[in-house]
């Protein structure tokens, strides 16, 4: 039984009284401790589905399950001990006027987990940043900083999900290249299981086992991720998005 | 024939903890082509390009021994000459949609609103005309498009929403500052393709700013890469991928490749000879 199972999946929002089909009947399923990409252009719905996820898309068919598990609605507090996300963009997901401590101490709060001070300081150690930090505001922090808060944050519940929504797209590739260590060096450390959505195909080919392409909602093609390196995929779609993608190749 | 000509610039910010200078000392000069502006956050890429619209504010300083644009003294113009320059001559795409859109006011209202205002333009063809930049920048629904509010776009939606108002005026030099950022690589390759013909029908200039060096290396004529404000390397953009400077080759190979091996990523090394 695969950790994360989502069979026929469909996500329709309404828009000024019409409804948006943001995903229309995808099924994928993500072993446990398996790396799994979705990429495709965007609107896509790689997005929606994340969200669809965390209970936080109008999910119009089909099923989610976690460990066999149907998801409830609202999630509950359960889920967000197993399931985190992480978006794109860390600046917009930190609340500004907060300090690093508080941002970090807050889900350890609301789940009634003790002993913050000590997870505090592990968690910014875990990825990389100085004790002091923790009486920082975002404001304060650089980007790639800001994103390893962002990631510390997800981790402070132990969750053994990480949906990782454009982790580093917002990054230069210096500080791309250090989060994707940490990523990888976590997931090793911790025996977690990823579903990464990135735009990159090389971030995507470093970072994942498996890989769905998606377009308009639906799913194209799902490649192991050997496929993708030699050119091995069967539709046209997912065959134009690595043309696009030529000068990521190793030899380029 | 030279379109923007930058000598010595430099924008320096004089904050509580000290001065902080942002750009120091860049010169370049623009023809009718596509100058690529790389470097990491903080290189001083987007005071680089706001500067040429003199759009810095206090406490930030600009000094420059020169800085023209088709016959104009940028640095001895007019704030009323300078706010005639932007967005008819010179446009400038933002990071960020989200900052730039007005989020109380529909997508179409906005783009219409210039054309209304500035052309006179009746209610229907204004109408006519922004559906048309819509769909110049591959927006399959404009009409959907058009009634939406700016909330309710996705990154990449408002990425090429911002790309359509900032045309409609046909401006001589677009400056893009990190444009396709947020958009994936087909749709990006989309977005640049409409760039690129714009720069060769229209003849405009564009000043193209990006951390992405790949896209850069295939998309301009010309790079400049940043670090610390400064211009380290100047080069043509073909050649970007065997550029010669230490931070250029090092922020290429910290790049993942399709393929490449399941090793951590080499990092930058900031402690070398170059980065003090
Ligand atoms: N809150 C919303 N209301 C209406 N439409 C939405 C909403 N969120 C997303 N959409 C639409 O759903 C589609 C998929 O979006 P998204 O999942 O964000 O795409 P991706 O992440 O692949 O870029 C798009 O057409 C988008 O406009
Ligand atoms: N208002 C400000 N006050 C002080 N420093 C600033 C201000 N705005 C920008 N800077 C500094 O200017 C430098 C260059 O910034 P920027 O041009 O935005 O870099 P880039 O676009 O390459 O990421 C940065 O070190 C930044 O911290
Ligand atoms: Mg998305
Ligand atoms: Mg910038």
């Amino acid at each position: 039984m695969a950790l994360i199972e989502i069979e026929n999946l469909s996500v329709t929002f309404t828009a000024k009284g019409r409804p948006v089909r943001a995903v229309k009947g995808v099924s994928l399923a993500v072993e446990q401790g398996e790396s799994y990409g979705l990429v495709g252009e965007s609107g896509s719905g790689k997005s929606t589905i994340l969200r669809a996820i965390c209970g936080l898309a109008p999910v119009s068919g089909g099923t989610i399950r976690i460990g066999g598990q149907p998801l409830p609605s609202p999630r509950g507090a359960d889920f967000s001990r197993r399931v985190q996300m992480v978006f794109q963009d860390p600046y917009a997901s930190l609340h500004p006027r907060h300090t690093i401590d508080r941002t970090l101490s807050e889900p350890l709060a609301i789940h009634g987990i003790g002993n913050t001070d000590q997870r505090v300081t592990q968690a910014l150690k875990d990825v990389g940043l100085p004790p002091n930090f923790r009486f920082r505001f975002p404001h304060q922090l650089s980007g790639g900083q800001r994103q390893r808060v962002a990631i510390a944050r997800a981790l402070m519940l132990e969750p053994s999900i990480l949906l990782l929504d454009e982790p580093t797209s917002a990054l230069d590739a210096s500080v791309q290249a250090e989060t994707l260590n940490l990523l990888n060096r976590l997931c090793a450390e911790r025996g977690l299981t990823f579903l990464m959505v990135s735009h990159d195909l090389a971030v995507i080919d470093h970072m994942c086992d498996r890989i769905l392409v998606m377009q308009h909602g639906q799913a194209v093609e799902e490649l192991p991720r050997e496929a993708l390196a030699k050119a091995e995929m069967k539709t046209d779609y997912a065959r134009s998005l690595f043309a696009a993608s030529a000068d990521r190749m190793l030899d380029a | 024939m030279t379109l923007l000509s930058v000598e010595n610039l430099r924008v320096t910010f004089d904050t509580e903890a000290g001065v902080v200078e942002a750009v120091r000392g860049v010169s370049f000069s623009l023809g009718r082509e596509r100058l690529g502006i790389v470097g990491e956050s903080g290189s001083g890429k987007t005071q680089t390009g706001r500067s040429v619209l003199r759009l810095i504010r206090p406490p930030g300083r600009i000094e420059a021994d020169r800085m023209n644009f088709d016959g104009i003294d940028l640095i001895k113009a007019s704030e009323r000459d300078m706010r005639a320059l932007r967005g008819p001559r010179i446009a400038m795409v933002m990071q960020d949609p989200k900052y730039s859109l007005n989020p109380v006011m529909r997508v179409g209202q906005q783009l219409m609103e210039g054309l209304r205002r500035r052309d006179g333009m009746g209610k229907k063809e204004a109408h006519a005309k922004a559906i048309e930049a819509l769909a110049a920048v591959q927006i399959r629904d404009p009409e959907r498009v058009m009634d939406a509010w700016p909330h309710e776009l996705s990154g990449g939606m408002g990425q090429r929403v911002m790309i359509a108002m900032m045309l409609i005026p046909n401006p001589d030099l677009l400056i893009a500052d990190e444009p396709t950022s947020a958009l994936d690589v087909t749709v990006q390759a989309e977005v640049l393709s409409i760039l690129d013909n714009l720069v060769r029908t229209r003849g405009m200039g564009l000043i193209f700013i990006s951390h992405d060096l790949r896209l850069v290396s295939r998309f301009c004529d010309r790079v400049l890469v940043m670090f610390k404000g400064k211009v380290v390397e100047e080069l043509p953009a073909r050649d970007l991928m065997k550029a010669q400077h230490p931070y250029t080759q090092g922020l290429l190979n910290c790049l993942p490749r399709i393929g490449g091996p399941r090793e951590p990523l080499p990092a930058l090394d900031r402690n070398a000879d170059w980065a003090r």
